[in-house]
């Protein structure tokens, strides 16, 4: 498919009438912006006091009740302000994200993020100017509670299941060992040099050893949402990806419970053995019990999803709604919400697509993807915003140390560790991959959340706290964001794969494994390979039966692998060529596997390949045709909408095609009988009627009613006899289980003879099998098994 | 060193098995020890029947060719160094063996893997994969409720997917260029702990 090149791909179109509308929309809703913050501001704090008042004012009112002009037009911005500056907020950040694409240079030498930061600054600068209070937009409730799970259960939901399992052992290592390490040097180098602070006694002097411990526990921590945000656009490989970024999904946990431990006894000033005890007792509570609530949820996910047949519309909203009770369950509990939320949609996804539709699978993706992004750039530009509000209070030494620091642990921190884990890994982490790995340590708008999260009085630092979290995470983004993409470009870093996985890497992986297997079976190596295996058959033996509905999920990974990708092929032959164009004229996106260009023996007339057919067979073809055909109609009517084509645009795709092709036969037919000549039709009408024809099985496939070919046909539905050599596409939309999925080569292959048919088959269409079998429905087209669907990897946001 | 008494092993066999195969000397005796505990019969070779009773091996739908890659051609019994050798096919490829230039390429080379895994698929070694080979692996894994028709087209695909020079089946140089982008390095090695 050739459309991703968007908007870049459009040098001079910058200035087009379209996209200066764009512009002035943008500068207008800014404008309204800043004159509608103040308004709101202005009378927000009053609200309260206001609505008492109001309250007594009708009291008094409805006393002495004196009779004004009906009102026709009257102003109460009041009554709304709060949603209508959240939806302001939203529209914002989604016009400038539209924005960004209109300055195409810009946006590839700088990551979005940055741009996203400066719009924040400038629309805080806005507000302050226009001399109004800043909306405490990052406060921790809206962020934790509404802006972070959206991106979050994204991430979860379409997590690569496989090398996030392959690499869990050094992901949990950088997670936990290197956080760990990277809080507690950061936080004691700190706290030394403070100490050691010559000059200025007064400020450093007083920061305690917890509170220094309890800052870099918050800034030591790699941020989900910032690795996101910069590793989307650079495209770096499969692991480097995995490892970075699920890093940043693991510390979560060891974040929380230093954060709460170091915060409980900042107070009491000491922290004791016992103390360190029951942080690691709790560090593993944390993280286990996150995981455990996650996946409770994630299978009554599923379980809920088995029984959706009936109600398709509100299936993607159990996925939602199940993922969020989950956050805020394990949130309640003072558990890893992140984890939670990460466990709960890897663990529900490979049933839940097994049971819902076609249609809620794309809902939910599209969803969680809207979300996610426009929860991204949000939370951009709230972090802009917040710094231009935020108290600060700056200290050189403060700030240029911790910077310093940060950057310093984070590489010794990946050296050290790689040190230790390449002793146990197959394949080896390179020097470039460790630069990758201490280089993608971004931090983000959690660290700022959990610093705003203090409380004064506990900590009289905390603004200059907050001014270096800023600081930091301003560097990271700044910084490192816009210098990660030349550096992979310089140091040739491996890049993510774009072509889709062949049906052939999928059969030999499989083998592999299996191979694998047995050999560590042989062994007496009880390793990954073995567990994984274990896994999968207790998966299948007891719990897809429990959580997926009837049949589905019986269909081995290989064959569902191999529907989804003819399915595929269908699906880009029609909108790339609309599929009844000239074969000639279709793209080479089509011309992949499957595509067999035959040479024709010869330009023959289509009369020479057709039999003749006495009168009485043709009656007798035509009622066998109309009572076929309508078997095959109910059949498909038959499915509903949890099967194959649930797409309308492809049922209708494939109805056309079958009516057009039992016209042209029966098309042919009459003209035979009668001797007419047709005028040219689309060399693509398969010809599959005419090579069943000729080799003298009895077509399934038959025209609809013989009405329509004794009209003048119309020219879609002409027949031209084809010149030229041209590709074969074999698409097969028949069940799994349909016996009669014939492969046209084997037929040809096996009648020899029968060369001409060779000419071209244009779209093959096979029929469902006529046994009294009830077919195996197919259900939604992603991949039961979570490791095969390439498509969830690719980036969504162009 | 065919009797019950010698079933220890000698050191100078730990010394070629280790240039043969490139295992370190603990690799070598863990494998030794789970080669006489394998080996019930006590006479130093191992025969089909004790490979079948691994538990884990029945169930595995390429357990009987995997075992037979053990057994040279024709043969039913295969010894310490025959079973060395084929597990050395499995070893991580380690840095300082990329770079090395030896003489013939070490048996856990990328091609050597890919070629043992090949002769998997070719029972009847004319090196091709053909059609019905390639049936036969389809339908040992997929298991019984796929139909024919349906595994041939899937077949079908795959060998048109592969083929390059025409043959309707898969060559192993065809073999080795379908499987470039897997990382078979990591695919096809086992930790076999220090």
């Amino acid at each position: 498919m050739t459309s991703g090149t968007g908007p870049r791909g459009r040098p001079g179109a910058g200035r087009g009438l379209p996209e200066r509308g764009l512009l002035l929309l943008l500068v207008l809703v800014l404008l309204e912006g800043s004159v509608v913050f103040p308004l709101g501001a202005a009378s927000s704090p009053d609200v309260d006091p206001r609505g008492h008042s109001e309250d007594r004012a009708v009291a008094e009112e409805s006393q002495n009740y004196s009779k004004k002009a009906f009102p026709v037009l009257s102003l109460d911005y009041h009554h709304i302000h709060v949603p209508f500056e959240i939806a302001l907020w939203v529209l914002l950040a989604s016009l400038m994200k539209l924005g960004f694409h209109l300055i195409p240079r810009l946006s590839s030498i700088v990551p979005e993020s940055c741009l996203l930061i400066v719009v924040g600054l400038l629309v805080g600068g806005f507000i302050k100017l226009a001399g109004e209070k800043v909306p405490p937009v990052l406060d921790s409730q809206s962020f934790f509670l509404c802006l972070l799970p959206p991106i979050i259960l994204d991430a979860g939901y379409f997590l690569p299941i496989r090398p996030f399992m392959e690499n869990l052992g050094t992901i949990l290592m950088f997670a936990v060992v290197g956080t760990l390490w990277n809080a507690f040097f950061v936080g004691g180098l700190l706290y030394a040099v403070c100490q050691i602070q010559p000059g200025n006694p007064s400020d450093l002097h007083n920061l305690e050893l917890l509170p220094c411990l309890l800052f870099a526990s918050i800034i030591s921590a790699v941020d989900p949402v910032a690795v996101l945000a910069v590793f989307e656009e650079i495209h770096i490989n499969e692991l480097l990806h995995i490892l970075v970024f699920g890093e940043s999904l693991l510390n979560d946990a060891v974040t929380v419970v230093l954060y709460h431990l170091f915060e409980e006894y900042s107070g009491a000033g000491t922290v004791t053995i016992l103390d360190g005890v029951l942080g690691v007792i709790s560090f593993l509570v944390v993280a286990l019990g996150g995981v455990l609530v996650g996946a409770i949820y994630g299978f009554l996910a599923a379980f809920t999803s088995r029984f959706t047949s009936h109600v398709r519309v509100i299936e993607p909203l159990f996925v939602f709604v199940y993922s969020y009770m989950a956050y805020l369950s394990a949130e309640m509990f003072h558990l890893s919400g992140i984890m939670a939320l990460i466990a709960c949609g890897a663990v529900m996804r490979p049933y839940v697509e097994a049971n819902i539709s076609h249609k809620s699978h794309t809902t939910i993706k599209y969803f969680l993807k809207m979300w996610s992004s426009v929860s991204e750039t949000l939370i951009f530009i709230f972090l802009g915003v917040a710094t231009v509000d935020g108290p600060h209070s700056w200290n050189w030494t403060f700030v240029t140390v911790t910077v310093l620091l940060c950057l310093v642990s984070r590489v010794i921190g990946v050296i050290g560790l790689t040190f230790v884990i390449n002793k146990f890994r197959i394949v080896k982490l390179t020097t470039k991959d460790q630069f990758i790995v201490a280089y993608g340590g971004l931090r983000g708008a959690i660290a700022f959340s959990l610093g705003f999260l203090l409380e004064e009085k506990h900590f009289p630092m905390r603004d200059m706290f907050l001014t270096a979290i800023i600081t930091v995470i301003f560097f990271t983004v700044f910084v490192q964001g816009m210098t990660i993409k030349p550096l992979v470009e310089l140091l040739a870093v491996k890049k993510k794969q774009e072509a889709k996985r062949t049906i052939n890497e999928e059969i030999h992986t499989q083998f592999l494994d299996h191979l694998l297997t047995g050999i560590e079976d042989i062994c007496g190596h009880y390793g990954h390979h073995h567990w994984k295996d274990k896994l999968n058959r207790i998966n299948k033996k007891y719990v897809k039966k429990c959580l997926i509905a009837d049949e589905r999920g019986r269909e081995p990974q290989l064959i569902a692998f191999y529907h989804k990708m003819e399915m595929k092929q269908a699906i880009e032959l029609v909108e790339s060529g609309g599929g009844f164009k000239p074969p000639s004229a279709l793209p080479s996106t089509v011309s992949m596997q499957n595509i067999q260009p035959k040479k024709p023996a010869a330009a023959k007339p289509v009369q020479r390949a057709l039999p003749q057919l006495p009168k009485g067979r043709e009656e007798e073809i035509r009622t066998i045709l109309r009572s076929n055909l309508q078997r095959t109609r109910q059949r498909l009517r038959s499915y509903n909408r949890h099967t194959l084509v649930a797409d309308p645009y492809e049922e209708g795709f494939s109805d056309f095609i079958i009516k057009k092709q039992k016209i042209i036969e029966l098309e042919k037919k009459i003209i035979h009988m009668n001797n007419l000549t047709l005028p040219a039709a689309p060399p693509d009408s398969p010809t599959l009627c005419r090579a069943r024809l000729a080799s003298g099985t009895e077509t399934d496939f038959k025209p609809a009613q013989q009405q329509k070919g004794k009209q003048s046909s119309p020219d879609p539905q002409a027949y031209r006899p084809k010149r030229d050599s041209v590709p074969t596409i074999q698409v097969d939309l028949a069940s799994p289980q349909s016996p009669d999925s014939v492969n046209l080569m084997d037929e040809f292959r096996a009648n020899g003879s029968r060369r001409e048919e060779e000419e071209d088959q244009g779209l093959t269409m096979r029929p469902r099998g006529e046994d009294g079998r009830r077919e195996q429905l197919t259900r939604c087209l992603s991949d039961p098994g979570p490791s095969a669907d390439e498509d969830e990897d690719e980036p969504f946001l162009p | 060193m065919g009797s019950k008494a010698s079933t220890l092993l000698r050191e100078e066999e730990i010394e070629e098995i280790k240039k043969e195969t490139g295992f370190s000397h603990s690799q070598i005796t863990r494998l030794y020890s789970r080669f006489t505990s394998l080996d019930k019969g006590e006479n130093g070779t191992l025969s089909r029947e004790d490979f079948q009773r691994i538990p884990e091996l029945a169930i595995n739908p390429l357990g009987d060719r995997i075992i037979n890659a053990f057994f040279p051609e024709g043969e039913d019994q295969v010894n310490f160094r025959g079973f060395m050798r084929i597990l050395a096919h499995f070893r991580p490829i380690e840095d300082n063996e990329k770079k090395s230039v030896a003489v013939s390429e070490p048996l856990n080379s990328r091609t050597n893997k890919l070629l043992f895994a090949f002769r998997l698929y070719d029972l009847d070694r004319d090196d091709k994969i053909s059609r019905e080979e390639l049936l036969q692996v389809l339908r040992m894994m997929v298991g019984v409720n796929i139909s024919d028709d349906q595994l041939g087209s899937i077949a079908d695909r795959t060998i048109q997917e592969a083929d390059t020079n025409g043959d309707n089946s898969i060559s192993f140089n065809e073999f080795i260029k379908v499987l470039e982008k897997v990382d078979v390095e990591q695919k096809m090695s086992i930790r076999f702990l220090h």
